[in-house]
């Protein structure tokens, strides 16, 4: 099934008309832009979808467009020449780009902030950079489960098995165990290797299970997902005691960079990385592994951001929204949903197979099993289910929060900031029967952040539905890259105003 | 007379496949492939005799008896779930949760009440008073919960009663966590303390002539049984089960005859939460499952399994399912213990049941189409 070709002028022409118009999107839609149609349409229908997200989404961008603006911006310069599309390109990245280097400088503002005075308040606050290569590798994953559970809306619960895929194979590959490649085979290339093996995987698993929809395609997934897992744990190919997983000892260090040569890589893991300095700037291994990671990851979400703003998900979307109108309008929903699901299976695959290069060491039970997916599936709750980025932030809220109230990560936390701050006296201060406030902090705060993780989580499924980035959208009007340099906008002093309204359409 | 022709030929099958395997061994040369790829220490030879010694009565009976009480068991984790999505429609991922609390709860009370010299029918007398307390209190929690968190929830997409529930079963995993760390007792490991409550009969096994019963088997089924029968006569022959009925058919229109389906919603979450906690009670009995906080993950998967192959919110088709895996599950068992030496070939088989009976009918054995809003 081709796509409608109608779809490029068409976007452009919408590009043209003023935000707020997407009534009139409407009426262009009758005429062969399709996809779009069913989620403008839903707008009305769906009550589950907040309004905001949908009418955004059918102007034609999430965070803010990224290769459709600028192929569409060149093909409508405006006669007024207001519009170059460098220009255009930078304003619509305004916001990615802020993240990015507040990314990219986080390390050094960590290090900064916890050698200030404020330093063990922060130290208690602040995510380590160790907790923040978590986040991206599972970020990532959470990511890949959002674009097949939130963008089609076929809620996945099997998903850790292409996590587990990722993970695995990088791991038997350096163990020595996968025949025809060695253990010193470039990083690189395996994980793009475990990705297609995810890919093989997801289209005989897809096959079966998008002949069902609903609570049914869930418990098949899970079913598939637990055969794998309870498979791989009494698999002893990979050691004697399968359950307790695979742990690389010999080789160096995974690399990631330019495959086969060794000046453009730089090794992963906290023991085995390259430490660098660049300039006067020392970096140690983990702060080598946060940016390499984080590279990865970043490069991977604009891959998955640039699929959905094709017409390939404009279908994913139609197929959330209404999978029978979709079929109707003569797509393939069949074979959409496979490819979608294929896609999602191989990034998550890479993220997997990030969490097994900087860890080392992966078990069937912090791979495979369901829960697993249950972790995802609440990073990309809490995030905002149905926004690419929001899965990211919700496990960056997850983890932060599990460092703060556990002392699950070494460094800070609530606990150690407690047991330094308070006075003996209070410590030894009698609570309930015979407790003491040093016995009930250890009580509950001592790895036991699942509790307060749960308790967020069903109070954001309450009350903030949409998650963290899907209401600001919604306070926005529209995605958050498209929405906050217009807001920003008007708050440009006048006589700057000519430069920002240059970079404006 | 059936009972006599049943050995006869499993004795001839028997004979049959202990003639015919060296045979096959010796023909083909050859180890089988597929139990080579996945298995390299079996071969065709041993499988046969594996088989031979399967089919022996002795052996099929115990199979058989384990294989009903698995059933028990796994009709009773899961007919709690099957009410409640057939009545709401919400697939209630804390009902593990419940099912460990009531192992817990149930233990608590054992162990408090039971000491070394209580009698065998006294401890029998005070496991039921356990069974009626962790009933209250669950369907008390069931209630209070579905009030409380999932009431807001109804008119929204199902996906968010999915994520609600999975939320409450990480709060009601870690809260029981903490107590029970508070207790000095390893949450991760089964409560010894609560299997010394059992009363020697169910702690040992019965002597039937040729065949060595194992009393915990026999307790399981009967409990199995009087539940099911319990919850089958609620539904058919009492007014609020023609209620619950009608409510699952089509809740609107029971609504329109002037019944409060909220409250109906109300009564059958907390029931379902009662029955999910009786289950926990019994299996604190059991050393193969056993009181412990993983038991919430152990028991929530073979549910879902259960109530899905039966066809999501049939009562009928739960208890078939439950005996169908309950038996696939004590067949694979015996395979495992006696020839095949994978350890995850029970579960791997009750999960591909999942699979395959999904693929072959998707709405499950007695499934119908559309009900429960999917």
């Amino acid at each position: 099934m081709a796509i409608s070709p109608g779809s490029g002028p068409e976007t452009t022409t919408n590009d043209d008309r003023p935000e707020t118009d997407s009534e009139t999107d409407d009426g262009a839609e009758t005429d062969g832009r399709t996809g779009a149609g069913d989620e403008t349409e839903a707008e009305g229908g769906a009550g589950a979808e907040p309004s905001a997200d949908t009418r955004a989404e059918s102007e034609g961008g999430l965070e803010s467009e990224t290769a459709p603006a600028a192929e569409t911006g060149t093909r409508s310069a405006r006669a007024d020449g207001t519009l170059v599309w460098p220009a255009r390109y930078v304003r619509e990245h305004l916001v990615h780009s802020g993240v990015l280097l507040f990314l990219a400088l986080y390390p050094g503002i960590y290090t900064l902030l916890v050698n200030s005075p404020l330093r063990s308040e922060l130290l208690a606050v602040l995510p380590e950079i160790e907790t923040m290569v978590a986040v991206f590798y599972f970020g990532l994953f959470a990511m890949s489960f959002d674009f097949i559970s939130g963008y089609t809306g076929y809620l996945d619960f099997g998903h850790a098995v292409f996590y587990g895929i990722g993970a695995y194979v990088v791991l038997l590959v350096a163990t020595g165990k996968v025949p025809l490649l060695p253990a010193e085979t470039p990083f690189v290339l395996v994980l793009v290797l475990a990705g297609l093996l995810a890919v093989v995987f997801a289209v005989l698993i897809g096959a079966v299970s998008f002949r069902l929809t609903g609570v049914y395609f869930a418990m098949i997934t899970l079913g598939f997902g637990q055969v794998v897992y309870v498979f791989v744990r009494g698999w002893d190919y990979v050691g004697s005691n399968p359950r307790d997983g695979i742990a690389v000892s010999e080789r160096s260090g995974f690399e990631i960079g330019v495959p086969f040569v060794d000046s453009l890589d730089l090794a992963i893991g906290q023991l085995t990385g390259d430490e660098l300095s660049v300039l006067a700037i020392e970096l140690s291994t983990t702060e080598v592994s946060y940016y390499m990671v984080g590279l990865v990851v970043v490069i991977c979400y604009f891959a998955m951001q640039r699929i959905i703003h094709s017409p390939f998900g404009r279908v994913m979307i139609a197929i959330r929204e209404n999978e029978q109108r979709a079929a109707a309008i003569g797509y393939n929903t069949f074979r959409y949903k496979l490819g979608a699901f294929a896609i999602s299976g191989f990034f998550a695959a890479i993220a997997g197979g990030l969490f097994a290069g900087f860890r080392r060491t992966a078990t069937p039970d912090n791979a495979f099993f369901f829960l697993v997916t249950g972790d995802a599936l609440l990073a990309a709750i809490i995030g905002g289910f149905g926004t690419l980025a929001g899965p990211l932030y919700g496990r960056l809220f997850d983890e932060g929060v599990r460092e703060f109230l556990s002392k699950a990560g070494e460094g800070g936390g609530l606990l150690p900031y407690l047991r330094e701050h308070l006075s003996e006296a209070v410590l030894g201060t009698e609570l309930l029967g015979g407790m003491t406030v040093q016995g009930a902090i250890e009580t509950f705060l001592n790895g036991h952040a699942s509790l307060y993780i749960g308790a967020l989580f069903v109070l954001f499924v309450l009350f903030v539905p949409d998650g963290l980035l899907g209401t600001i959208r919604a306070r926005l009007g529209g995605p958050v890259g498209k929405c906050l340099p217009d807001r920003a906008g008007e708050y440009v002093p006048e006589r700057f105003e000519r430069y920002w309204k240059g970079l404006e359409r | 007379m059936t009972f006599l022709l049943t050995v006869t030929i499993a004795t001839e099958v028997v004979s049959l496949v202990s003639e015919l395997s060296p045979l096959l061994a010796s023909g083909f040369g050859l180890r089988s492939p597929a139990a080579l790829a996945f298995f390299p220490d079996v071969t065709l030879v041993a499988l046969g005799d594996a088989l031979a010694s399967f089919l022996q009565p002795v052996n099929l009976f115990d199979v058989f008896l384990n294989g009903l009480a698995k059933s028990a068991l796994y009709v009773m984790i899961a007919v709690g779930l099957t009410l409640i999505f057939g009545l709401m429609g919400v697939l209630n991922f804390a009902h593990g949760s419940f099912t460990m609390i009531g192992a817990y709860l149930g233990g608590l009370i054992l162990v408090l009440t039971v000491t070394g010299t209580t009698g065998g029918l006294a401890r029998i007398g005070l496991f039921f008073v356990g069974v009626l307390v962790v009933f209250g209190v669950l369907a008390v929690l069931g209630g209070v919960l579905e009030i409380s968190l999932i009431r807001p929830l109804y008119d929204r997409s199902p996906v968010y009663q999915i994520l609600l529930t999975f939320g409450l079963t990480l709060v009601l995993d870690e809260l029981v966590r903490i107590i029970v760390s508070l207790y000095g007792l390893q949450p991760i490991s089964d409560w010894q303390n609560a299997f010394g409550t059992r009363p020697a009969f169910i702690a040992r096994s019965l002597d039937f002539g040729p065949v060595d019963v194992p009393g915990l088997a026999l307790f399981q089924i009967a409990f199995g049984v009087v539940t099911v029968g319990a919850v089958w006569a609620f539904l058919t022959r009492t007014r609020y089960g023609l209620i619950v009925r009608a409510g699952s058919e089509d809740a609107e229109m029971t609504e329109a005859l002037g019944i409060d389906v909220r409250r109906v919603f109300t009564v059958v979450f907390a029931l379902g939460a009662g029955i999910a906690g009786v289950a926990g009670v019994l299996l604190m009995w059991d050393p193969v499952w056993g009181a412990s906080v993983p038991l919430a993950a152990e028991t929530l998967l073979p549910a879902f399994v259960v109530v899905i192959v039966g066809g999501l919110g049939t009562f009928r088709g739960t208890v078939v399912a439950g005996i169908l895996v309950g038996m696939v599950d004590a067949v694979m068992t015996w395979w495992f213990q006696n020839a095949i030496s994978f350890t995850g070939l029970p579960q791997i088989t009750i999960f591909l049941i999942l699979v395959i009976v999904l693929i072959a009918r998707p709405q499950g054995l007695f499934g119908v189409e559309g009900v429960g809003g999917h």
